[in-house]
């Protein structure tokens, strides 16, 4: 629920509460208020009455009809101000029932006693209750669709700064080069959570920095040393040795050569993490695909391997065509490399993925595992573990998917081009 | 005629290396640490081939390129990189560098691409490697032995042209699978398709009545020997 939201039912409730209160109060005062006001004016017209009286005006003219004399035996005792609240026949001929509230009293004027009383019709409490709520019930209408309608302007005025900062984190990244910037707003506290996020992002963007120049410096130091041996090695080789010595040589000479492919992989992850390879155009990826298979034709004729493929013409995709030769030279060379004697490859490449499988032995650890760094299924002497790291890396910077299945005895890698939902 | 060659690089063992495989070759090589040492030599002395670095401790080696150009210096220039980047790789040879190679290389692999070079620029209209009844033509890309023109795959082309470059030294069979396979050579689960192409390049040759001068050295590797009777 939005925090407006929030914030407007609360407000509703609380408003209702104190317009039902206020209503109970107002019903009371109304009603107490009345039947003062009419007590009074009744108690004036039997004064005036007995005013009327006392100056010898007939019975009979001062009676009204809302105005009644009667003559009591004079020694009764006398009635003090009494009043009634009744219902009663408000008029004849339509003969409307209404509340009527009368007033009586018993006066001794010049030796008689007259007992006078006079009575008003008024409104009844339940009309008076309708009443109230009707109009509480617009206040509350009124309340209700000034408040819906400005809280929204209101709070997208109030909360757009909010908003804006959590536009900005949302699409923050730590691959990003720049600092993260958030908008400057004047409400304290949005002022203290922006403080709090640019110094969080820094850090995080710093450390994370440090970490990646340190990787990329390490592989890059460590390549010079390895050719020096590798030349030295070399240069080695051509003097006066023996067998044994010759041996020997060459087994370092594998070991260096293994540690520096191992090395060109990681140099080139971290390339691809510091995403050095923008993506500026589509390009023809079937292109591509035919390219890398001719270039690999002799190695899989070499291995007696058996290559189908179905390969749709005019495939294009935004990815960066060094990455393009990349990912699908790995996955052809993992194809050929985890195959088993007079094994088969087979390459289907459609508009919406490419699919390659090809036979194998299965898999000793869990496919998902496959994608980490250094997972090899075999301590495999030529392979630097690192290949299906850099698919991945890949298909995550082009926006691909990438599957690893085995099933019918085969190794099956399944990339899809559309975006992942 | 003596090739003269300028290294320009900064790191001393790796320039040393360089040197003396090339020296072995009989190749005139000098060597540069420094952009502005490079520089000076390059106005003062002329060079067949440079081979550059390009990262200088004092400068980009793709800036001493532009100063070749710039200059009119009629020397060809092979980059050596740590970077294995394309980037660098295609900006390097937009500026006119000749070739490229990327750090570790093998050192008769820096010698073949040097004479390359060098036949393609410098030896005008000779396109020929020889080597007493071997004659190779890198242009039509034939061979023959005896005047008998073989029947060579371009594999096996590409091997005996490596030999008769790098007579005498030993390459290993992993310097030969990178020549011929290049990037793809880790796909490659052994060599035995190296010794595949050997066996059928000698078998070739003795067929034609050549000398069997390619001879496999201790199990590691094959040395094209001048010397054998």
């Amino acid at each position: 629920m939005k925090l407006i939201n929030k914030l407007t039912l609360w407000y509703l409730a609380i408003t209702t509460l104190v317009l039902l209160a206020g209503g109970v109060i107002v019903f009371y005062r109304v009603q107490a208020e009345i039947e003062k006001e009419v007590t009074q004016r009744l108690k004036r017209d039997l004064h005036q009455a007995a005013e009327m009286l006392g100056e010898g005006i007939p019975v009979s003219s001062i009676k009204t009809k809302q105005i009644d004399v009667k003559e009591l035996a004079f020694d009764s005792p006398e009635i003090h101000l009494q009043t009634t609240d009744s219902m009663g026949m408000f008029s004849l001929p339509s003969r409307a029932v209404d509340r009527k509230f009368s007033v009586a009293s018993s006066f001794k004027i010049n030796g008689k006693h007259y007992y006078i009383s006079a009575y008003n019709f008024i409104a009844e409490p339940d009309e008076i209750l309708e009443g109230i709520i009707a109009s509480l019930a617009v206040t509350l209408v009124i309340l209700l669709s000034i408040v819906g309608i400005t809280s929204r302007q209101i709070s997208k005025r109030i909360l757009s700064n909010f908003n804006r900062t959590l536009k900005t984190i949302q699409s923050f990244s730590l691959k990003q080069k720049h600092r993260m910037k958030l908008e400057e707003t004047h409400t304290h506290e949005f002022k203290e959570l922006n403080q709090f996020l640019e110094k969080m992002t820094n850090k995080a963007l710093d450390d994370y920095r440090s970490l990646k120049e340190f990787s990329e410096n390490a592989s890059h130091e460590l390549q010079t040393p390895l050719a020096i041996i590798r030349g030295k090695l070399e240069l080695l080789l051509d003097t006066d040795i023996n067998e044994k010595q010759a041996l020997l040589i060459e087994g370092i000479h594998n070991a260096v050569q293994k540690l520096s492919s191992v090395n060109q992989s990681l140099i080139l992850l971290t390339r691809l993490e510091n995403q050095e390879y923008p993506v500026d155009q589509k390009i023809n990826f079937s292109g591509v695909v035919e390219k890398v298979i001719e270039s690999f034709k002799e190695l899989i004729e070499m291995k007696s391997l058996m290559l189908t493929t179905k390969i749709d013409k005019e495939v294009y995709l935004s990815i960066n065509p060094v990455l393009a030769d990349m990912l699908f030279t790995n996955l052809l060379s993992n194809a050929i490399r985890h195959n088993t004697a007079n094994g088969n490859i087979s390459i289907m490449l459609t508009s919406s993925g490419l699919v390659v499988k090809n036979s194998g032995e299965a898999p000793k650890s869990p496919p998902h595992e496959l994608f980490k760094r250094f997972k090899k299924d075999k301590q495999n002497a030529e392979s630097t573990g690192l290949g299906l790291s850099i698919v991945k890396q890949i298909c995550e910077l082009s926006n691909f998917t990438v599957e690893y299945e085995y099933l019918d005895s085969k190794h099956c890698l399944s990339i899809s081009f559309l975006p992942a939902k | 005629m003596i090739m003269k060659v300028l290294v320009v690089e900064d790191n001393a063992d790796l320039a040393r290396n360089i040197q003396e495989y090339l020296l072995h070759e009989g190749y005139v090589c000098e060597w540069s640490p420094t952009f502005e040492k490079s520089q000076e030599k390059l106005i003062s002395f002329h060079y067949d081939c440079i081979v550059l670095d390009i990262m200088l401790p004092d400068g980009n080696g793709l800036d001493l390129l532009n100063f070749i150009k710039a200059e009119k210096i009629k020397s060809n220039v092979l980059i050596i990189s740590a970077k294995n980047s394309l980037d660098d790789k295609i900006h390097g040879l937009d500026l006119g560098a000749d070739d490229y190679l990327t750090k570790p290389f093998h050192l008769s692999e820096l010698n073949a691409r040097l004479k390359a070079i060098y036949r393609r620029n410098a030896l005008e209209g000779d396109h020929t490697v020889s080597y007493n009844e071997i004659v190779l033509n890198t242009t039509s890309m034939e061979a023959s032995v005896n005047d008998v023109l073989l029947d060579l795959t371009k594999k096996e082309f590409d091997l005996l042209l490596y030999f008769l470059i790098n007579k005498n030294r030993i390459l290993t069979r992993q310097s030969l699978a990178e020549h011929l396979w290049g990037d793809y050579t880790d796909n490659l689960s052994n060599f035995d398709f190296v010794y595949q192409h050997v066996k059928n390049l000698r078998k070739k040759i003795s067929a034609a009545n050549g000398k069997d001068y390619i001879g496999t050295v201790y199990g590691i590797g094959y040395k094209f020997d001048t010397n054998i009777t």
